[in-house]
C-alpha cells in the first residue's frame, strides 16, 4: 500500500525537479560548512553554482568509507552536536567505526521513509511488528522501530537473539510482521519446527528482512517455510540507515529507492564512470533530504543494476535490483559487516600465532559461520593441549568482544595455508547465495 | 635427576598425518621408544621418546612440523598386575597430578617402563625416589 501517495507516485518530471532543488541545496551546504568537501570541491574545479542540472551531478567528487574515517567521529557532521539527536555508527576495517549523526528532523524522515518502506511491503496501521534486528550503534533496529511506530503499527522491541523467547512471544502476542536478517528468519522457522509449533499458531504474514545479502533462493526458500511474504529492504547507515529502498509488495522484484531523499547512480567501480540505467556496476548514493551528514555520491560498494522500466505498482521511484555482492572483501556474517583486515589486526596482536590465516565463511543450518584458521608458532606452542585450547579460545573471545561475532578459530600447522605472491585471497565464502 | 628428553608434535587432526610423522623418523632411521597421541577437536599432540632426540628435532623442523621438547619422568615398574597401582596410589597419596602418561613399546623382560608429566615434577621425582621407584636416565632410555 502507498503510504504517501502524492510523493511515491509524484510524475518523473516534477520528482527530478525537486531532487535537483534538493541536490543544489545540499551542495551548497557541504561546501560551506564541511572543510573536506570544500577541498575535495575546489580540488575537482567545481563550485556549488556548477550544478545546474541533475546531469551535472557526475561532475562531483565521490565520497568514500575512508573519507568518513579519516574525518572520525563528527568531521562530516554539517551541524553543531547540540542539534545532532542521535549517533550511529558501523563498524570499520582500522577498528574505529564510521559514525553517522541525525538531526531531529532527519529522525523524522527517517521514520517517514521507513513507514513508506514497510507500508510498500505490506505492513499497515494494526500490524503487530516483530522486530528482531539489533538494537544499538546498528541502525537495524531504531530504524525499524520508528519506522513502525511512525505507521501507526504495535512494534515489540524484542531485537535478536533468544530464538525460543522470540517465538513464544511471537505466538503469544500475535505478530504479524517480522523485521529481520534472512539468515535469522531461517533460523526462526527451524526453531519453529524444532519446538513443533505449527503454522497455524502465529499469525506471521510478512518479513522484511534486510542487512545481509540474500538470494532469490533464500526468499523462496523462507516463503515456503514460514508461509509468509518475504520483502527485501536496503539501507546502510553511512546514508540513513534501513529504508533507503524496499521492494513492493506488488512487484516483489526490484527495490524502489526514495529518489526524493536520494540520487541513486550506477557506476563502473574501476573508472568511477557513470553507466546507463540498466548496467550492472557499483551503487552511489548522494543523500538530498539530510542534514545532519549530507554525503554526496557515497561509494556503497554494493553492485546492483537500476531497472528503469516503470513498476506495476504506481510507484514513480526508480527501484535497483537485488544487491549482487560487494566491490571489495567486506565479509557480512549475520548482518554484521567484518573485514578480513579486522581479524588480521587482531591476530597480529596475539602472541603465539603466525602471520597467516584464512576466512572461511558458510551457511550451516541457515547461520552464517566464519572459521579463522591460524598457523601456531613454534613460540607458543606447548607439548599440552589445554594450552593451545586456551589461545584458540581467547582469540574467539577477542573476536566476539571486539566485533560482535561468533566464530570458530582453528589452529593450523605451520605453513599449511595456501601462500600468496600477489593479492592475497584470504576468504573463501561457501555461502551459496 | 633422572629426567628424560620428549619430543611433541604439533599435528592437525587429518588422516595420514601421525603416519607422515612416523614414516620421516623411519626413513631417517630414528627409532621410536615410546609414542602417545593426544587429540582435541581441531588437532593433536604427538608426543614421542625416540633414540637421537636432537636429530628428530631437526628432522621434524626442517620438513615444517612445529615441536616442543619436555622433560619427563621415565618409571621402570614390575610387569605384574598391581605394579602401577602401587605407583599411582604413593602418588595420589602425596598429592602430585599426573598431566599425562604413557607406555614404552620395547618390553624389558618382566618390566613395563610408564613415562609421566607432572604439574611438580620435582615433588614428584623427589617422592618417587624416597619410595624407591626406579627412574631411567637418558643414557638408559637409548640402551632398552
Amino acid at each position: 500500500m502507498i503510504y504517501d501517495d502524492e510523493m511515491e507516485t509524484l510524475p518523473r518530471e516534477a520528482l527530478e525537479a525537486l531532487q535537483l532543488k534538493r541536490l543544489q541545496h545540499t551542495v551548497e551546504r557541504v561546501y560551506n560548512l564541511v572543510p573536506f568537501y570544500k577541498r575535495k570541491f575546489d580540488e575537482a574545479g567545481v563550485k556549488p553554482d556548477d550544478v545546474k542540472t541533475l546531469d551535472d551531478l557526475k561532475r562531483l567528487p565521490f565520497t568514500t568509507k575512508q573519507d568518513l574515517r579519516d574525518n572520525y567521529p563528527f568531521g562530516m557532521f554539517t551541524l553543531p552536536l547540540e542539534q545532532v539527536v542521535r549517533v550511529h555508527a558501523s563498524s570499520g576495517t582500522t577498528g574505529k567505526p564510521t559514525v553517522v549523526g541525525y538531526s531531529k528532523r532527519d529522525i523524522e524522515v527517517w521514520s517517514d521513509l521507513m513507514a513508506r518502506s514497510l507500508s510498500a511491503a505490506g505492513v499497515s496501521k494494526g500490524d503487530i511488528i516483530q522486530n528482531a534486528y539489533g538494537y544499538g550503534l546498528f541502525t537495524g533496529g531504531l530504524g525499524a522501530h520508528y519506522g513502525g511506530e511512525r505507521l501507526g503499527a504495535t512494534v515489540i522491541p524484542i531485537s535478536g537473539g533468544n530464538t525460543k523467547r522470540q517465538i513464544m512471544i511471537m505466538k503469544d502476542f500475535g505478530s504479524t510482521v517480522l523485521t529481520a536478517t534472512p539468515s535469522y528468519t531461517l533460523y526462526l522457522a527451524e526453531t519453529l519446527k524444532e519446538m513443533g509449533i505449527s503454522r497455524d499458531e502465529i499469525k506471521l504474514r510478512v518479513g522484511i528482512l534486510g542487512a545481509e545479502p540474500w538470494s532469490e533462493e533464500m526468499r523462496n526458500t523462507i516463503e515456503e517455510k514460514l508461509g509468509i511474504d518475504a520483502i527485501d529492504i536496503y539501507g546502510l547507515s553511512e546514508i540513513m540507515g534501513p529504508g533507503v529502498a524496499v521492494e513492493c509488495a506488488e512487484a516483489k522484484h526490484g527495490l524502489h529507492v526514495w529518489e526524493d531523499a536520494f540520487i541513486p547512480e550506477i557506476i563502473d567501480p574501476e573508472t568511477g564512470e557513470v553507466l546507463p540505467d540498466g548496467e550492472e556496476g557499483e551503487l552511489v548514493i548522494t543523500t538530498i533530504l539530510k542534514e545532519a551528514i549530507p554525503l554526496i555520491r557515497y561509494r556503497t560498494r554494493d553492485i546492483t543494476r537500476i531497472i528503469k522500466e516503470p513498476c506495476k505498482c504506481g510507484r514513480t521511484h526508480r527501484r535497483i535490483e537485488r544487491i549482487k555482492g560487494r566491490t571489495d572483501d567486506m565479509l557480512i556474517i549475520r548482518g554484521v559487516n567484518i573485514f578480513p583486515s579486522q581479524i588480521e589486526s587482531l591476530l597480529m596482536e596475539t602472541e603465539g600465532v603466525e602471520p597467516h590465516y584464512q576466512l572461511i565463511v558458510d551457511r550451516i543450518d541457515n547461520l552464517d559461520t566464519l572459521e579463522v584458521k591460524v598457523e601456531v608458532s613454534e613460540e607458543i606452542f606447548s607439548d599440552e593441549i589445554k594450552h593451545l585450547q586456551k589461545l584458540k579460545e581467547r582469540i574467539e573471545k577477542d573476536i566476539k568482544d571486539l566485533y560482535g561475532i561468533t566464530v570458530k578459530v582453528t589452529l593450523v600447522e605451520p605453513k599449511s595455508l595456501q601462500r600468496f605472491e600477489g593479492k592475497a585471497k584470504r576468504v573463501i565464502d561457501k555461502r551459496k547465495i | 635427576m633422572k629426567r628424560i628428553r620428549q619430543i611433541s608434535v604439533f599435528v592437525e587432526n587429518r588422516p595420514g598425518r601421525l603416519l607422515e610423522v612416523v614414516e620421516l623418523l623411519g626413513k631417517h632411521n630414528i627409532n621410536i621408544k615410546a609414542l602417545s597421541l593426544a587429540d582435541s577437536s581441531d588437532f593433536g599432540i604427538v608426543r614421542l621418546v625416540v633414540k637421537g632426540t636432537d636429530e628428530a628435532i631437526k628432522i621434524l623442523k626442517d620438513n615444517g612440523f612445529t615441536t616442543a621438547e619436555t622433560h619427563i619422568i621415565a618409571c621402570m615398574i614390575d610387569d605384574k598386575p598391581g605394579a602401577l597401582a602401587n605407583v599411582l596410589n604413593i602418588l595420589a597419596g602425596n598429592q602430585i597430578n599426573i598431566e599425562y602418561m604413557y607406555g614404552f613399546t620395547s618390553p624389558i623382560e618382566g618390566k613395563a617402563v610408564m613415562v609421566f608429566k607432572f604439574s611438580e615434577t620435582q615433588k614428584a621425582e623427589k617422592i618417587l625416589e624416597e619410595n624407591g621407584i626406579q627412574m631411567l636416565s637418558q643414557e638408559e632410555i637409548r640402551e632398552i
